[in-house]
């Protein structure tokens, strides 16, 4: 008895031990976690070996669409410096993410591109970071305080406001309206509460319902089809996201509803691009949020510390970039229209 | 479900047994009262069914898990693994000249033999390895859900089924004496059927078989079990291979509804959703004691508490919330005073 207790007891810390390894991961893991870097650096042609630059970039793990997005063109513009030292961590939790920071600044850094799940809990760490004189870039959502050396955002006020002026305009200023938010969080507060501005100027259009519809298209899809059944008369759907859209107009389809007469999804999704283009009815625009701004982030960072100038570029590089959104139309979807991405 | 004695039972024992289908009864009323017309209509009861079938069905097999006293963490992710795989399995048929009805069915073959080899390796490193359940499957949980989201890159898998799939996942049986808004018969969908159909099997594994009883018996008591020569470590097994076919039953069903696979949030806490319903429907999460119907109510009851906060516009900060109170409120019901 004694010998299969210590046996079970045994199994249990290995099981328990492969589990802390893997649990490194988090519940829903990363794809790449840990060092990711690119091909050996070739001894210089200058004689002695270049001193590789190291950029670490720590973002959100792929749970939704736009995620994915950003994951897949953090890959991509990898792959156009294959000079730097890279090291790629996807977290899905702000704690995890903080302990993908602390190991990278354990490897040596010195730069690093950061996309904060939450902006207050990485707040702290940032400053570690900055502190250790490590280039930090900020992109899209930002930390609590300026330690940054460049801050990069997508303009989550101008997506709401400019969605809801498209919505209020395309109505002629009047109609009904159901509106679909994202996960509880900074961003969908603040396009939802600027789209609520704009909306409150346009008292001819009605927003008949509000719910959450995580920024996932099976969830849009049964919330969605549980307000067409409260509301009998919907003219338009604010969608928010393009994940969410598909989701509504699934809802829609099966219902057999007809007096909605479009939806207005976001963020760029190739597919929805792909129909604003093709003037498909149901989607006359889109309001961007480009999920590449991560690249840009990256490719910042490069050019700064690249060739050893940074104390001279950061100088005149502006700290603080706001990416405007656009709004896609037919007009102008081709020039927002990426096949071969992810998202 | 013996009762011991010819007596009427009273209000003490009554209430655990029979709590959650009061619970049921009690919300069904409030959502009929504070949502008419609406709450009861066939269409929004349909929805409500159709929107819980995967959860249902993934509870069912859970039920047994847990009565034979074990738990499995997995399944959300060994749905969406085994989702992916069935839908890439789909793509490469057809894009090998296969039959859209040959690809389909190459996909829910996929998803019931997967279902079942993970479903028993689970089993294996339950029984065999003997490592605690909730060790094994936190691990499966997540080496799944990692392997699912490499296959796809972290994104979506798109089926090139767009005729067959789809209709299986919106398709069943009409039901023309209960029209939709727009005329149409309401459609009772193949996912409403499956989940019929798996808790009928369910409880027949339960409460008719050998396999069921064993289960029971090795969660009530192994010791005692192991000394009535039952084969403890067979019978915990056959429990993890069984939730695992039914999970890829649900994979099967939900892939059809979305035709596609979202890895990265595909089954996503669905083990939670389903312990839960299993363990409001009266099920010991401790084992010994199960209910197949129980879990369904559960289910419903879960599903009903979602629909009726969307229903009345509640702000998403607060379902939570209310959520957990009704729960913690079914399970309190639920409490026996002895055992």
């Amino acid at each position: 008895m004694m010998a299969r207790k210590t046996f079970r007891a045994m199994w249990a810390v290995v099981a328990a031990a492969g589990v802390l390894a893997l649990s490194g991961c988090g519940p829903a893991p990363s794809p790449t976690s840990g060092p990711t870097g690119n091909s050996p650096a070739p001894s210089g042609t200058s004689g002695a070996p270049a001193k590789k630059i190291r950029i670490g970039v720590s973002i959100p793990a792929a749970d939704h669409g736009w995620t994915a997005g950003v994951v897949w063109w953090a890959k991509e513009t990898q792959k156009l410096y294959p000079d730097i030292e890279w090291t790629l961590a996807t977290a899905d939790s702000p704690d995890k993410q903080i302990k993908d920071l602390e190991t990278m600044m354990v490897k040596g850094l010195d730069g690093v591109v950061v996309l904060a799940t939450e902006s207050a809990p990485l707040t702290p760490i940032a400053k570690q970071i900055h502190e250790r004189k490590i280039l930090l870039v900020n992109v899209d959502r930002g930390f609590l305080e300026p330690v940054a050396d460049i801050f990069i955002e997508g303009d989550n006020a101008a997506f709401g406001r400019k969605s809801a002026e498209f919505v209020a305009q395309r109505l002629g200023g009047k109609g009904k309206v159901v509106v679909l938010e994202g996960i509880p969080s900074t961003v969908n507060t603040d396009r939802v509460n600027a789209a609520l501005e704009v909306f409150k100027l346009n008292p001819g259009i009605e927003i008949l319902d509000r719910q959450s519809g995580m920024w996932n298209k099976q969830k849009s899809l049964d919330v969605m089809q549980t307000m067409l059944l409260k509301h009998k008369q919907i003219d338009a759907v604010w969608a928010q996201d393009d994940d969410m859209a598909l989701g509504v107009e699934q809802a829609i389809k099966e219902a057999n509803r007809t007096d909605i007469k479009w939806i207005l999804g976001g963020a760029g999704m190739k597919d929805i691009i792909k129909r604003v283009m093709d003037g498909d009815p149901m989607f006359p625009g889109n309001i961007t949020y480009p999920p590449s701004m991560i690249a840009l982030g990256m490719q910042t960072a490069v050019s700064v510390l690249r060739d050893g100038n940074r104390e001279a570029i950061l100088k005149f590089q502006p700290r603080h970039l706001k990416i405007d959104v656009d709004v896609v139309t037919k007009e102008n979807a081709a020039q927002y229209y990426f096949p071969d991405s992810v998202y | 479900m013996g009762r011991r004695s010819v007596h009427p039972m009273k209000l003490s024992e009554w209430l655990p047994r029979y709590g959650v289908l009061v619970a049921l009864a009690i919300l069904m009323g409030f959502s009929a009262i504070t949502q008419p017309g609406i709450f009861l209509s066939p269409e929004n009861l349909r929805n409500l069914l159709n929107q819980n079938a995967a959860i249902g069905i993934i509870s069912i097999g859970l039920t047994l898990v847990i009565a034979a006293g074990g738990i499995d963490l997995s399944v959300g992710s060994l749905m969406a693994l085994v989702a992916a795989l069935g839908l890439i399995t789909l793509n490469k048929l057809t894009g090998a000249g296969q039959t859209e009805v040959v690809a389909v069915m190459g996909a829910g073959a996929v998803c019931l033999g997967l279902g079942a080899g993970l479903g028993a390796l689970n089993g294996l490193m339950v029984s065999w390895g003997r490592i605690p359940p909730f060790i094994a499957t936190l691990v499966s949980l997540v080496a799944f859900r990692s392997l699912t989201l490499a296959l796809a890159d972290g994104g979506e898998i798109r089926s090139s089924s767009l005729i067959i799939l789809p209709n299986l996942g919106q398709g069943g049986i009409p039901l023309p004496m209960l029209p939709t808004p727009d005329g149409r018969p309401l459609m009772l969908t193949w996912g409403i059927l499956a989940w019929g159909l798996v808790a009928l099997i369910g409880g027949y594994l339960l409460n008719q078989t050998r396999f069921g009883r064993y289960a029971i018996a090795v969660g009530a008591n192994e010791r005692a079990a192991r000394y009535s020569a039952i084969n403890v470590g067979a019978a915990k097994f056959w429990t993890y291979l069984v939730v695992g076919v039914f999970t890829g039953v649900s994979a099967f069903v939900l892939t059809a509804r979305m035709n596609s696979v979202a890895s990265s949030s595909m089954g996503l806490y669905y083990e939670l959703d389903a312990i839960a319903a299993v363990v409001i429907g009266g099920t010991s999460l401790t084992g010994g004691r199960a209910r197949v119907w129980g879990t369904v109510a559960g289910v419903l009851l879960l599903g009903i508490i979602t629909n009726l906060l969307v229903l009345n516009g509640v702000s998403v900060y607060w379902q939570g919330v209310v959520k957990g109170l009704i729960i913690l409120a079914a399970v309190l019901i639920q409490r026996r005073r002895t055992d």
